[in-house]
């Protein structure tokens, strides 16, 4: 099979790396191997119909800030240049409009590409938009490493969890936040927490998306449509973030053996991101960047999952367990 | 229901398997036995069990202790408390407080309810209190939540909520 790759910053750079790395793999599970045919960045591509060399490309991008040497204005210019069957599609979120995202996963799917992403702005925007027309032309849209990065979670509830009844989840889906709250609880205020976070390059320079609570919703949103078949979008959640907590709510809490952390809570009812006090000791009241969800399950009561939230490297490793999924339907294991 | 008696029993052996037989034989489910050697009345020993039984079996069970020269100093149930905690962040000084209770009050039954500032803030506008609350049943707890979230709302107050 072929893929090409949309958006080679971080995380399209790491997928390249685990596409090569895992050749000897897909050789033996499937008997052919997969391809990359194609990667563009925001404003160039590359393409070759015989396969890239994915370190070449990224050392390209490395020391030119380029992928490809062909500017494209449309995206059809880039995804005709070349055949494939899967698009990865890892262009930067955007929230309020979805983005080039958004316009990339349509256009594949309606030119009979599978996709997968970790891109979350198009699935907390047109969740059912896009499934429904993946549906509609028979492709599969997959998206492990929309929530969590490493953490198997959506996948978890799909295969591992089948057929039960899953009454809620509620989790840390947001690491600058987490790690944020973390050192408050060591006493340091927010604004110093905060610069310490983008300093350490866990937070952006525009932290609104993460201490305003819009990340972690884009996640509760992806999960209440994916799990619990809702058709939730992000106006639907509930969503207060950390800017107001401060260090005297932070030491109350920890006077009464509790911290403070940014939770996200799915449920066929609620779809609610919000500071919560939580037991010193409790699965939720993990420390620093890391990712948590306890999940409520029907007869296996509550499972914790936990993982490192974001990474290149690591939310490669979500996209790599979809791109599998999609070979294992297409080709058969 | 669940129910807590303190017994008092002879001190002879066989006498503590004699006293929470009883409540087996009222289908009872024994939750804890605590045998109490130190407290000695009367040449009988203190024998204090927390146990399940159904209302209408304790009359009985009263009988069969009593049958059994067992007496009974104290019986009373003893019943499950849902305990919740809210971290309020704003205008939030004693008097906010005690109105926002009142109103939680008259809405729902709550067995305790405490309330801290935090000794930092008193000075200032803005204020920090926590408010525990101890409830008889989950479903006040919902009602709670859903006071305390419209009202600090209302008032622009930031609301945290345990787990």
């Amino acid at each position: 099979m072929r893929a090409f790759i949309c958006g080679f910053g971080t995380i399209g750079q790491s997928v390249a790396r685990v596409i090569k790395e895992k050749q000897d793999f897909f050789s033996k599970r499937y008997g052919e191997t997969l391809t990359l045919v194609g990667a563009l960045d925001s404003k160039t591509y590359i393409s070759d119909p015989n396969g890239l060399d994915a370190d070449a490309i990224i050392k390209a991008k490395k020391e030119t800030g380029k992928v490809g040497n062909k500017d494209y204005k449309d995206i059809k210019d880039a995804l005709e240049s070349v055949d494939f069957e899967i698009l990865i599609e890892v262009t930067s979120t955007n929230i309020e409009t979805g983005g080039a995202g958004l316009e990339n996963i349509r256009y594949a799917l309606e030119n009979g590409k599978d996709v997968v992403t970790a891109n979350k702005g198009p699935l907390a925007l047109k969740f059912k938009e896009l499934t429904d027309l993946a549906d509609k032309h028979d492709r599969y849209l997959l998206f492990e490493g929309t929530v969590g990065g490493a953490m198997p979670i959506i996948n978890l509830n799909k295969y591992d969890l089948a057929g039960q009844k899953i009454k809620s989840i509620r989790g840390i889906f947001n690491g600058t936040c987490n790690y944020i709250l973390t050192k408050m609880d060591d006493g340091q205020p927010f604004e110093q927490a905060l610069k310490e976070a983008q300093q350490q390059g866990y937070a952006e320079t525009d932290p609104t998306n993460d201490v305003e609570g819009y990340d972690s919703a884009c996640k509760v949103v992806i999960l209440a449509n994916s799990i619990f078949g809702r058709n939730a979008t992000l106006d639907d959640v509930e969503i207060t973030g950390i800017t107001s907590i401060n260090s005297d709510a932070v030491a109350l809490a920890q006077n009464n053996g509790m911290v403070i952390r940014l939770i996200g809570e799915v449920s066929p009812t609620k779809l609610e991101v919000a500071p919560r006090l939580i037991p010193r000791g409790h699965p939720l009241s993990l420390p620093g960047t890391l990712n948590t969800a306890e999940i409520i399950t029907e007869y296996a009561g509550p499972i914790t999952v936990s993982g490192v939230g974001a990474g290149g490297l690591e939310t490669a490793s979500a996209i790599l367990s979809d791109i599998i999924d999609i070979m294992d339907e297409r080709i058969g294991d | 229901m669940i129910v807590n008696a303190e017994l008092f029993v002879n001190d002879l052996p066989g006498q503590l398997i004699g006293s929470i037989e009883p409540i087996s034989m009222v289908n009872g489910n024994i939750l804890g036995v605590v045998h109490n050697r130190d407290r000695i009345v009367d040449n009988r020993i203190c024998v204090n069990v927390t146990f399940e039984v159904g209302d209408r079996q304790l009359e009985r069970l009263k009988e069969l202790w009593k049958a059994r020269d067992i007496v009974i100093s104290s019986l009373g149930s003893v019943h499950e408390t849902f305990t919740m905690h809210y971290i309020l962040i704003g205008d939030v000084n004693a008097q906010y407080i005690e109105g926002l209770l009142k109103k939680v009050n008259e809405a729902t039954t709550l067995d305790q309810i405490n309330v801290s500032y935090s000794s930092k803030s008193v000075k200032t506008a803005s204020h920090t209190s926590l408010i525990t609350v101890k409830a008889r049943y989950e479903d006040n707890l919902d009602k709670i939540d859903s006071i305390l979230r419209r009202e600090c709302k209302k008032a622009n107050i930031t609301y945290i909520r345990g787990v």
